[in-house]
């Protein structure tokens, strides 16, 4: 059993998401913004972190939380859910999946089906560690 | 009645909001995008200045080698070597030099550097130029027109008074090469044999003074015309710039504005989809059957309105890129291909959907997003009518003519003939798609149109009731491959 940081400025997304996280048997806990979830990652270093991209006071927050915390634990892996998909300019793209731009183990666009989220995340935290710097 | 003294009201924080934003403050800041902008020209064009130079050296040397044989003579000229051959070396040595001290700046060396060189080499120039006149006749031939290129010249690289200065200059050079010849100290020079013994003819100074008059004139007119038109163009020039300018900052706020968008209303979305698999997977204690239906269409709607919020701004977003589409870059299209197929592969595994690929590297050079765009619609669309338990194939393979052939191909429902050409028209599914896979938007294919065109790229379909469907692309390959590069 795992422990899971999800970061989400959507409470309820995130709520559901730690709902069918802790179904599975993990251990969940939600951040609503990137400042405390820093502090709750510090605190105690998660298994995986669930990661949201665009947050209301920093679009970016979401890449610059992936960069502040691949510092701190390249071994960690991040999973990125985001509503923004690849296909706009200013996007991102899989092979943005750079452990110096970009460190993170892997995206899922919402909304998001559970079965291949809890697939993702089985996948993450049983498999080798994530790229790091 | 409350008689306490009244609160203290703390120190206020505050803000003023900028009359313009971000963007109109960032184009106003054109001064310094001028400099730059002027600071590259004037390189670019000292560079073109050597070059000239060289030609104009290579000039006078051949001049000097074909002044020794006696068949000049035979023409009616008379050119001794010695005078082109020293303006040749001069004039390279002196241009040795400007490429060197050119090359040598760096990249930021200021617009004010690069003009003072400019104007070292037309006055050095100009003076070598005198030397030239004298020796070919200064008023025994047209040699003084000469100083008009400089003039012109002088009128491209800098503003109307420093090109005026540059014909003052010119005016002062020429006046005194004939001041000199008329000293007698310096006979004049000819290159006209028949002129070269001839007794110098005295000519009254007022006829003298009016001939060098009619040239200066000749010259302010020039300069008048020439100076003109620069400065309009320049003028358009940088206009044409400053809207550009707007024009890129204005995609890219529209973009930003898209994705915050998008973002803003897809995830209310995801909220109640993701609220609503809770509803379904028994999360939130078990539903009776009759509930749950319900949930399911609530899903399925919160899903199929969040892609079609995504495909609508898309559309919108490649609309507005007809105009100005995004620079094309070099790319490896077989890698694009494959990162969409390993994405799409847990949907369609949901469905127990293979994709099977037969991917090969292959540059091209395009729009990277547009790519993406085009796959990921067309691989989505293979996939949403195939039959559950079906395969897609993906084809991308190199072909002669430096094409390569990109292909996707179902073996779902298939489309009638009478219905193909009208699949990619915004929102328009035929009836079996819209029986077989109810939440489709109707956009996916639109926005394959769309790319289509901004990519002058044609998609080809093929498709049979039943059967199925392909759609195949053939694209321009780069003259390297992927392995070669």
């Amino acid at each position: 059993m795992s422990y899971l940081l999800i970061v989400d400025d959507d409470q309820d997304f995130a709520d559901a998401v730690a709902t069918v996280c802790r179904a599975d048997g993990h251990e969940a806990v939600v951040e609503l913004d990137a400042t405390r979830a820093v502090s709750s990652f510090e605190e105690r270093p998660p298994d995986a972190v669930i990661l949201d991209v665009m947050f209301p006071e920093n679009p970016n927050a979401g890449f610059e939380l992936a960069r502040a915390l691949r510092k701190k634990a390249p071994h960690v892996p991040i999973l990125m859910l985001t509503a923004v998909n690849e296909q706009f300019p200013l996007g991102f793209s899989s092979r943005d999946i750079d452990p110096v731009w970009l460190p993170v183990s892997g995206f899922l666009e919402k909304p998001v089906d559970f079965d291949i989220l809890r697939a993702k995340i089985r996948e993450l935290v049983a498999g080798p560690p994530a790229t790091g710097v | 009645m409350d008689t306490g003294s009244p609160t203290p009201t703390p120190p206020l924080h505050a803000y003023q909001l900028p009359a313009c934003d971000a963007t109109v403050r960032e184009v106003a800041g054109e001064d310094t995008f001028d400099a730059l902008r002027d600071r590259a020209l004037l390189r670019q064009n000292a560079h073109w200045f050597c070059h000239l130079r060289w030609i104009v050296s290579g000039g006078l040397a051949m001049l000097a080698v074909a002044g020794v044989p006696e068949w000049t003579t035979a023409i009616g000229l008379s050119v001794r070597p010695t005078w082109p051959l020293a303006a040749a070396s001069l004039l390279a040595a002196v241009n040795l030099v400007y490429e060197t001290v050119l090359r040598r700046w760096p990249r930021d060396t200021t617009a004010g550097r690069i003009r003072l060189l400019l104007w070292i080499q037309i006055v050095i120039d100009l003076m070598i130029l005198t030397l030239v006149t004298h020796f070919v006749g200064s008023t025994t031939s047209y040699a003084a027109f000469a100083y008009l290129f400089h003039i012109i010249l002088a009128c491209i690289f800098f503003p109307r008074t420093e090109s005026l200065a540059i014909v003052a200059v010119a005016a002062v050079l020429y006046a005194g090469c004939l001041l000199w010849e008329g000293t007698d100290s310096i006979p004049p020079r000819t290159v006209f044999a028949a002129m070269e013994d001839l007794p110098r003819t005295s000519v009254a100074k007022s006829v003298e003074a009016w001939r060098l008059a009619s040239l200066f004139g000749i010259w302010l007119i020039i300069w008048y015309l020439v100076s003109r038109l620069s400065a309009t163009l320049r003028d358009r020039e940088r206009q044409l710039a400053v809207t550009n300018r707007r024009l890129e900052a204005s995609s890219q706020e529209r973009a930003r504005h898209m994705l915050q968008t998008t973002h803003e209303l897809k995830s209310p979305f995801a909220a109640i989809h993701a609220n609503a698999q809770l509803l379904l997977g028994g999360f939130a204690g078990e539903l009776p059957e009759s509930a749950r239906a319900v949930v399911y269409k609530i899903s399925q709607r919160a899903s199929m309105l969040s892609q079609r919020i995504q495909d609508m701004l898309q559309l919108t977003n490649l609309r507005s890129q007809a105009q100005a589409p995004p620079s094309p870059t070099r790319f490896d299209l077989g890698e694009i291909i494959r990162t969409i197929v390993a994405r799409a592969e847990p949907v369609a595994a949901l469905r127990g959907i293979r994709i099977q690929a037969d991917v090969e590297a292959v540059l091209v050079r395009s729009v990277e997003d547009y790519w993406k765009m085009l796959i990921e619609n067309l691989l989505s669309n293979a996939i949403n009518y195939s039959r559950d338990g079906g395969v897609v194939n993906v084809l991308c393979r190199r072909e002669q003519h430096a094409t390569a052939r990109v292909a996707i191909e179902d073996r779902g429902i298939g489309i009638p003939a009478d219905k193909l050409e009208k699949i990619f028209q915004d929102y328009y599914r035929t009836q079996e798609a819209a029986q077989h896979n109810p939440s489709s938007t109707g956009l996916g294919l639109a926005v394959v149109r769309q790319v289509a065109h901004l990519l002058r790229m044609s998609v080809t379909v093929e498709s049979a009731l039943g059967w199925g469907t392909r759609f195949t692309l053939l694209v321009p390959t780069c003259t390297s491959h992927v392995e070669d590069s």
